[in-house]
């Protein structure tokens, strides 16, 4: 028998809760990321102002969550971009919600009047009072709540997700925490959740989870742990921090907003100093044996003592690219912005921006309140963020993200902003590798990690698990699609031959891509990267010349869009559309583009 | 008489596993060590044994269980039965039942529990009585206390979860030292290792910049 699936709605204005069915729907989209499109496109009208009630937001589990780390994927109108939104988060989150029952996620309609926190325990779903806890910081706010909640609770085993003070004061790039190292951080999340006045939601399941066949899945899972040791030996060793040195030597890094191809600061980022000098353990994610999360802890003053982490979102962001001297010194800011609750990478990229144009003159110390934002300079760089975090002066400007920033302070200069569609690049440097640029310029949701638009990204999403372990996969089950079958017939009891896995990717992607379209999004004019990339020159460590060409990003751009199953242009084509089942998004893809192909 | 040689270029290449199962598991008293510092909190041992035991996944049913803590680094520590010395069962002395439902088997060395006759989660006098709070209970299914058994069976024991755990931080041996010492409630692990963080603690990840830099900016 096949699994059902069951989505907890509640209506924040009306305090309503109810059970939905929607297993049809997961059959379709998989869930997380796809079918959180899918959940945009029918209940959030068009043009709909992200931060108003109006909007959505959905922590969306998928059929294979809690394998493998227990992705959820956050959806809702992004208000950094305007267009859709969606993040990650790892850690323990969706899982609990699987074990609460709940294995269709969790969907937030509506604005509730008060600050409040979900509290959700099994078939005990409550809208408590949260003023106590509005206005603390992350992970305060967390371990505040963890300790009242268990008082209630024999056990502590509940998972918490929040919102600091960026969330609370609608900074357009806040994030959403959980257990301090896990975010569902980019597209502004956090500021769709503290639009609906929440706070925090904690969950805490012991219900039997309702997989097809136990057996099965604990096979193929025994099979993963045991021969899938190649992402271990790095990862839980060094946790994230391992890949910058390696991206910049390959020129695959940003050095300070851009400018440079290298920098002699680059090498100051060695994950083995920061092991041997920090390192504190490794921690996992929900059935993952890789553990990449590897808390640091820092006593050497100056800028100590401090806890920290360096995950994949802030290794590049704030290191060469604001020019600050390698992880130690990383380590403090990066956990500085995991407690204001703001998007590591994004703001990272917000205040590079400032920086350049601070260093050109075209911002002066009196437009950012007295703050010397040179290169590099820590202290600088924790006022601007608590000033962004909590809107003041010119702070206020800058939380508009970099889509609507730059009108706003239009002697800045446009062109020093390194963004596409509204999200900011930090961690990318597209002149290393035409293929990270491509990867960089045809998501339709914006910059997320680089390729993270490809159908077959968009799946892992949509299951959820956890994409670091995509290259790993395939040495041990042979292929994604025999592993993700594999999976899905234990875990749903869905039988997918082979075709039927390549339509259950190029559903998800056709829907996230439709739901862009039907907001604004054009492919051939919106897949673009910023002028810099193609005018400017970098030279790497070794003196070679990077740059970009123009007429080869097109011609690469044209044979991405093909292999993702689209036309040319970058458009699902009709008849697959048909095939697919998703005749519904027809008529508004050409109201919008003209008649399809 | 001819020993009997391990390949090991062959073990190695055949990567049959993490190592552990090589170490010869010990004969007699026993008991599941919990290396906390290893801990990664990735739930395979609970995993492993609600599928040896009831052939379904669910952590609940597992009789080894992971506590997860912000300290304020997030740390994971297990919390599983250390099958104590006798003078020191505190679960075995609180049965209300006699002879205790809840008990040692010294033909099988660990601790057995009579399920048909344990009065269930509304007693729950062992739990309450366990220092470490490692007994459990699964209501209505499964209305009786959870220990650890060493995945016992027919005088054979291979822990399930120490065979799968992905970090060494399980190991099957002999007690080194008093057992009961091993029995320390997650609580009490936490705030043991949050030491390691002072001046740190769990609401505070880092001295903030107005302390560091002055002004209220």
């Amino acid at each position: 028998m096949e699994t059902k699936y069951q989505m907890l709605e509640i209506n924040l204005t009306t305090g309503e809760k109810k059970i939905v069915d929607i297993t049809e729907e997961m059959r379709l989209f998989t869930g997380g990321r796809g079918l959180g499109a899918k959940l945009l496109w029918d209940r959030v009208p068009p043009g709909t102002d992200p931060l108003s009630p109006a909007n959505i937001l959905w922590f969306g589990v998928g059929p294979i969550t809690g394998f493998m780390g227990s992705v959820t994927n956050v959806s809702a109108m992004s208000p950094l971009t305007l267009n859709r939104g969606q993040s990650n988060m790892n850690g323990h989150f969706g899982i609990e919600l699987i074990y609460a029952g709940y294995n269709g996620g969790l969907l937030l309609t509506g604005k509730a009047e008060k600050p409040v926190y979900i509290y959700i325990k099994d078939d005990t779903v409550e809208i408590r009072d949260a003023s106590h806890l509005w206005g603390r910081f992350n992970p305060d706010n967390q371990e505040t709540l963890r300790e009242e909640i268990k008082k209630d609770l024999d056990d502590q085993n509940f998972r918490i997700a929040t919102i600091g003070p960026a969330g609370e004061n609608l900074v357009r790039n806040a994030s959403i925490d959980h257990d301090l190292y896990h975010h569902a951080a980019r597209l502004g999340m956090g500021a769709v959740m503290g639009s609906k006045n929440v706070k925090a939601i904690a969950v805490k399941g012991s219900k039997q989870p309702s997989y097809h066949d136990h057996d099965f899945l604990y096979r193929t899972l025994l099979k993963w742990i045991k021969e899938g040791l190649d992402e271990k030996v790095g990862r839980r060793r060094w946790g994230h921090s391992v890949s910058m040195p390696e991206r910049y030597y390959a020129t695959t890094e940003g050095i300070k907003n851009k400018q440079l191809g290298w920098d002699p600061i680059c090498d100051l980022s060695n994950p083995l100093k920061l092991e041997q000098g920090a390192k504190l353990w490794s921690d996992a994610c929900n059935l993952c044996h890789v553990g990449c999360k590897v808390p640091y802890m820092r006593r050497i003053p100056p800028y100590a003592p401090t806890t920290g982490e360096i995950r994949h979102d802030n290794a590049g962001g704030w290191n060469a690219n604001v020019m600050i001297p390698g992880y130690d010194v990383q380590t403090y800011v990066s956990t500085y912005v995991d407690t204001l609750g703001l998007d590591s990478e994004d703001v990272s990229g917000v205040v590079a921006w400032m920086m350049e144009c601070y260093d050109r003159g075209t911002i002066t110390k009196e437009d950012l309140g007295g703050i010397e934002l040179t290169w590099g300079n820590v202290e600088a760089i924790c006022r601007i963020l608590k000033k962004i975090a909590f809107r003041e002066g010119i702070g206020d400007k800058l939380a508009e993200g970099l889509k609507l920033a730059p009108a706003l302070i239009p002697q800045a200069g446009k062109q020093y902003a390194m963004t596409s569609k509204g999200v900011a690049i930090t961690s990318y440097e597209p002149r290393g590798s035409m293929s990270d640029a491509v990867g960089l310029a045809v998501n339709p949701v914006g910059e997320l990690h680089g390729g993270r638009g490809t159908p077959e990204r968009i799946m892992f999403d949509s299951l959820t698990t956890c994409s670091f372990l995509r290259r790993n996969i395939p040495m041990v089950f042979g292929s994604i699609g025999n592993w993700a079958r594999r999976m899905l017939k234990g875990a749903a009891g869905w039988d997918l031959s082979e075709e039927d896995w390549q339509n259950q990717l190029l559903r998800a992607s056709f829907m996230e891509r439709c739901l862009c379209i039907r907001e604004g999004y054009v492919p051939e004019r919106d897949d673009v990267l910023p002028e810099r990339f193609f005018k400017e020159t970098i030279y790497n460590k070794y003196g070679e010349p990077k740059i970009l060409s123009w007429d080869k990003f097109l011609e690469t751009r044209k044979k991405t869009y093909l292999s993702f199953g689209l036309t040319e242009q970058g458009i699902p084509p009709r008849q697959k559309l048909q095939e697919l089942g998703m005749d519904f998004v027809i008529p508004t893809l050409e109201e919008k583009l003209g008649t399809l192909k | 008489m001819v020993e009997k040689e391990i390949d090991y270029v062959k073990m190695l290449q055949e990567k049959t596993g993490w190592g552990v199962e090589n170490v010869p598991y010990p004969e007699g008293v026993a008991l599941i060590e919990a290396r906390w510092d290893l801990c990664i909190g990735c739930g395979y041992c609970e995993m492993a044994c609600s599928m040896f035991h009831f052939g379904v996944i669910n952590r609940e049913l597992s009789r080894i269980r992971i506590f997860r803590y912000l300290l304020p680094a997030p740390k994971s520590f297990q919390n599983v039965c250390c099958q104590c010395d006798e003078k020191e069962r505190e679960c075995e002395k609180a049965c209300p039942l006699d002879p205790p439902v809840i008990h040692y088997d010294k033909e099988k060395f660990h601790m057995v529990v009579d399920v048909d006759r344990c009065l269930g989660y509304k007693c729950g006098q062992c739990l309450k009585a366990c220092p470490a709070k490692v007994p459990r209970f699964y209501p209505p299914e499964h209305n009786y206390a959870l220990v650890c058994d060493l995945c016992e069976k027919d005088g054979v024991r291979r822990p399930q979860c120490v065979e799968v755990c992905p970090s060494f931080a399980l190991e099957f041996m002999k007690p080194q030292f008093p057992q009961h010492l091993q029995r320390i409630h997650p609580d009490e692990k936490a705030k043991w290792m949050a030491e390691r963080l002072i001046p740190l603690n769990p609401h505070k990840a880092q001295i903030t910049p107005e302390e560091l830099f002055g002004g209220d900016k």
